[in-house]
């Protein structure tokens, strides 16, 4: 059981360090709302399925000390032309963005959302650290991606993280951002962030997110994306034995003929437990959405899909599509799916679909009879099955990154 | 080459194969025709070796019975399958699915592996022989390519690895005029005194490119007719009533 009176004199001493005094009237409107609802339970639908839940209620006390070290290992630089954002311990220690139309500011925080049932989001915005806000200006299109450096150090000496960060893009702009998350630390870290993206009018936004060996943190990740008129915006999301983790994106198409994909390949071993809840809000007509989601998952790995498409009356004309596959490769591994469809317009194209299942037999044999060992061959086909979403990423030196990562993975199988 | 005595093979409790004897010898082609649900795919699959199978009796390749070995030794000893209908692959690039292939194969015999230069100089050169548009080599195996282009990245897949005994099941299947020459030039590029094949086919049509030594027909799980190729032309004329009985 969590400790509220605990949670209580933690958020008075958070309120007296510099790093956390603004907004203290919105925090602690925040901080009330979260001790009236608690941490969340599998009683609750929205968190049934939340490996969150079991891992909170060991969670006694928040605690963050600032860590005076700001070296960076630079061995993790992506070694193609980028622009980067540098995080550690959740402070931001660097940046370069030297391009005309692309800034970084510190996070807006004005606006706090309250999404309904949601105790966490409650959480980081009562203990938020401002993080960055990135702003692309009108008609500016950004030819190297923007890697954010998201260290965990391992001297890190707290058990609790939270971000609150920005991207807004103004009209006819582009930008790729790709979220680099560097898990150094081996003690417990309750882990959120909470994103909030803005897109307007025929602007484009492409983000891409890999997450690997994270031994014992307990992840959140929110995003919150708001797209205009044709603006777009897809996501790209790898994750590798991260030991507990929720995903979870709300994408508002609020603009006609706005499209939003979403895509998430996951390679889990041990015990790790990843979550996946999507809600896609179909607000206008001619809107378009995609959402894939590749399981591989070994050992006593657990991965859980909740995906919606909501279509609003107005919304004619939608297209919402909606895939999940997963490969059991243990008899103890777990995949569970929640699709739904909320439609409440009545000239829409709207799909669902969701497998699960192991290697198949035939595809096997046709390996091996080409001379490859059982194993060669099941390697071969679980790489092809999470690259087949992963070729999509039109971006060279991405795609070639993500691939290499799963060859990786494989190699270490 | 190849000798093949009181071959029984049971997919559950029914016998499909019930006691085939058949010797190939080096450089020869042999085809076996049979109506439908004579056993002509459970013969190539239990040959290759795919699970499944209950199987008794000998096949010697080479001095050894390979039903002693599993698929991938099988296919590391010389055997090649071309299957009737070549799996789809989603995200399996097709030419890193061949290079992985032929040095499994390479590295079984103890030659030196081929790098990625080596191997893409390589399959330029066979792909150009079988009018295959390396276009192909870059999209995931199989997914989307046409019946013909099917059949031929299993003709290329045989070229690069150089087997010494081929099935050929049902490669005919599905494929237009103009596909089945191009097949079938492919596999008679690759006919030399080393090599030999088994032809598996319904129609006499293929055996018109591809001229066997030998044709067998297969009924009820066992071999109850052979001859020359004439045989196929017999067959093509009075159909397999004859030997349904």
């Amino acid at each position: 059981m969590n400790d509220i009176n605990q949670f209580k004199i933690d958020f008075e001493k958070y309120t007296k360090n510099k790093l956390f005094k603004e907004n203290l009237s919105k925090r602690t409107e925040a901080f009330n709302r979260f001790l009236t609802k608690g941490f969340p339970n599998s009683k609750q639908e929205h968190w049934k399925y939340s490996p969150l839940n079991q891992d909170l209620t060991k969670f006694k006390e928040v605690k963050f000390v600032e860590n005076s070290d700001k070296s960076i290992d630079e061995g993790y630089f992506e070694k193609f032309d980028h622009y980067k954002i540098i995080l550690k311990d959740g402070i931001l220690v660097s940046e370069s963005l030297l391009t005309e139309g692309l800034t970084i500011a510190k996070c807006d925080t004005s606006s706090f959302f309250d999404v309904k049932k949601n105790p966490i989001l409650d959480f980081n915005n009562a203990f938020y650290i401002p993080s960055y806000k990135i702003l692309v200006a009108k008609n500016v299109k950004i030819q190297k991606p923007v890697v954010i450096y998201n260290f965990i150090s391992a001297s890190f000496n707290g058990n609790n993280i939270n971000l609150k960060c920005n991207i807004l893009l103004d009209d006819n702009s582009f930008l790729e951002v790709y979220d680099k998350n560097i898990f150094l630390n081996n003690d417990f870290v309750f882990f959120t962030s909470n994103l909030e993206i803005n897109i307007s009018k025929k602007a484009v936004l492409k983000k891409y997110s890999l997450n690997s060996n994270s031994k014992n943190n307990t992840i959140y990740n929110f995003a919150k994306v708001d797209l205009d008129d044709y603006a777009f915006f897809e996501n790209f999301n790898l994750s590798h034995n991260f030991n507990s983790c929720r995903d979870e994106f709300v994408v508002n198409l609020n603009g006609i003929e706005s499209k939003g994909s979403l895509n998430n390949v996951q390679h889990l071993s041990r015990n790790c437990y990843h979550e996946i809840k999507w809600e896609v809000l179909h607000n206008e007509v001619n809107t378009t959405s995609k959402q894939y989601v590749k399981s591989v998952l070994n050992d006593q790995s657990t991965a859980a899909f909740q995906g919606k498409i909501y279509v609003n009356s107005i919304a004619q004309k939608t297209d919402g599509y909606q895939l999940s596959k997963a490969l059991l490769l243990s008899d103890q591994s777990k995949f569970l799916s929640k699709p739904e469809l909320e439609i409440y317009a009545d000239d829409v194209k709207c799909s669902h679909g969701s497998t699960s299942g192991n290697i198949n037999k035939d595809i096997l044999f046709y390996l091996r009879s080409r001379g490859l060992s059982e194993k060669e061959a099941k390697n071969l086909y679980v790489e092809g099955f999470l690259a087949d979403v992963l070729e999509k990423i039109e971006n060279k030196e991405i795609n070639k990154l993500f691939i290499e990562k799963l060859r990786e993975i494989h190699e270490y199988q | 080459m190849i000798s093949i005595k009181n071959l029984k093979v049971n997919v559950g409790n029914k016998e499909i194969i019930k006691g085939l004897d058949l010797k190939i010898a080096k450089g020869e082609i042999h085809a076996i025709m049979g109506p439908n649900g004579s056993g002509k795919s459970t013969l190539s699959y239990a040959l290759a070796g795919k699970d499944g199978y209950e199987i008794s009796g000998e096949v010697k390749f080479k001095g050894k019975n390979i039903l002693d070995l599993n698929v991938e030794e099988r296919a590391h000893h010389g055997f090649f399958l071309a299957f009737q209908y070549p799996v789809e692959i989603p995200g399996v690039n097709t030419n890193n699915f061949l290079r992985a292939s032929l040095n499994a194969i390479r590295k079984s015999n103890s030659k030196k592996e081929l790098n990625a230069v080596e191997f893409l100089k390589l399959v330029k050169e066979k792909t150009k022989e079988l009018k295959i548009k390396e276009e192909m080599l870059s999209r995931p195996l199989n997914v989307g390519f046409s019946g013909g282009e099917k059949k031929r990245n299993e003709v290329l897949q045989m070229a690069l690895l150089e087997p010494e005994f081929v099935i050929l099941d049902e490669t005919d299947s599905g494929l237009d005029i103009d596909a089945l020459k191009i097949v079938s030039n492919g596999v008679n590029a690759l006919r030399d005194s080393n090599r030999s094949f088994l032809i598996i086919t319904h129609y006499q049509r293929l055996l018109n490119y591809i001229k066997p030594d030998f044709v067998h027909v297969l009924s009820h799980g066992k071999i109850v007719k052979s001859g020359d190729w004439k045989l196929a032309i017999d067959l093509e004329n009075d159909g397999y009533g004859q030997f349904l009985n």
